[in-house]
């Protein structure tokens, strides 16, 4: 699995899922662009890591929620890179809430960043794979399939970043371009400990099949996969990274009781 | 307009409370600002200011005067007024 020569954007890449991702592919040769918002920087350290590794890293401010700063981000790539390979839709953010407290403001912020935003990249990404194909992987969560307590919102937004998927994997199947998605039960992120603390979600190591909690290079890993030609007969999915969770869900018992 | 003035106009719009209300003392638990509206108001005083409130500083406002400080401190700091 090489990505040499090729032109990655990571969403929201100098942190946690984004971060493990960036560092996958620049790892297998790839050209990284990371996006950030609120966290400078984690992003600059990143894109110094990824330098280390002896490819090229470069780091662009912008709140995917806002629609002018992606129009201005990519024409950035489009001026300095004149191309994609491969768009991971990283970025996220959300309201922790029960429906029935979801108001408008906490529908529009959660929906447009993870939702919306994903829309418009993959437009605007697409473009710039024009003529030469590329691969589009987005991050979704257990919440989409799944309800799980206060996170109604973030959820829904997730069943819409898959949908979104599906259709993008057929409409843009005609110009080479590949696109999946990847969602992870709860991963050990700084933002897992948000959650933790907020009490949106349990610590499940001791209900894992799998043993241990789910890992920001797991979620790397199949992403990668997902962005390499072994890949090319997966269209338009949804893998699941959760160490067996979501299988067994009446197995969801604690390994000491 | 001040850049207090400036944030308090902000903080009200966002927060739908009467700007009168906001005082320098005023935490953002006083006005019901959640962790949403506290993310709105960043983002939209670094775009009125054209700074960049890191996350890190931004979570050692412990009232409104801490976060109007730190913003005339900035724009002073960049020359923006």
């Amino acid at each position: 699995m090489s990505f040499e020569g090729k032109v990655a954007l990571v969403t929201g890449g100098g942190r946690g899922i984004g971060q493990a991702i960036a560092l996958k592919l620049a790892s297998q040769g790839a050209d990284i662009i990371i996006n950030f918002f609120r966290h400078r920087e984690s992003a600059e350290k990143t894109a110094k890591d990824i330098e280390a590794l002896g490819v090229k890293a470069e780091t662009i401010r912008a709140n995917v929620g806002d629609p002018a700063k992606i129009d201005e981000m990519f024409d950035m790539i489009g001026n300095k890179f004149g191309r994609l390979d491969i768009l991971i839709n990283n970025a996220a953010s959300g309201v922790g809430r029960p429906v029935m407290d979801v108001d408008v403001k906490a529908w529009e912020w959660t929906m447009d960043i993870n939702a919306r935003a994903c829309l418009l990249c993959a437009q605007k990404a697409a473009k710039l794979m024009e003529g030469r194909g590329g691969k589009i992987v987005s991050i979704s969560s257990l919440g989409s399939p799944f309800v799980l307590p206060n996170y109604s919102i973030v959820g829904i937004s997730k069943a819409a970043l898959e949908a979104l998927t599906r259709y993008l994997a057929i409409e843009l199947a005609p110009r080479g371009i590949c696109v999946n998605a990847v969602a992870a039960s709860a991963v050990e992120t700084e933002a897992l400990k948000f959650y933790f603390k907020e009490g949106l979600v349990k610590d499940n190591r001791q209900v894992t099949p799998a043993g241990r909690m789910v890992i920001p290079e797991d979620v790397a890993n199949v992403v990668a996969f997902l962005c390499s030609e072994e890949a090319f007969m997966i269209r338009g999915q949804t893998i699941i990274v959760d160490g067996g969770t979501s299988v067994g869900p009446f197995t969801l018992v604690s390994k000491e009781s | 307009m001040t850049v207090e003035e400036q944030i308090r106009e902000i903080v009200a719009r966002i927060t739908h409370v009467d700007k009168g209300i906001i005082t320098r003392e005023s935490t953002f638990k006083d006005i019901k600002a959640d962790s949403l509206d506290i993310v709105q108001a960043l983002v939209a005083v670094e775009e009125t200011f054209e700074i960049e409130i890191p996350d890190e500083e931004a979570q050692k406002f412990k009232n409104f005067g801490d976060f109007v400080s730190y913003v005339e401190d900035r724009v002073a700091q960049e020359g923006k007024v």
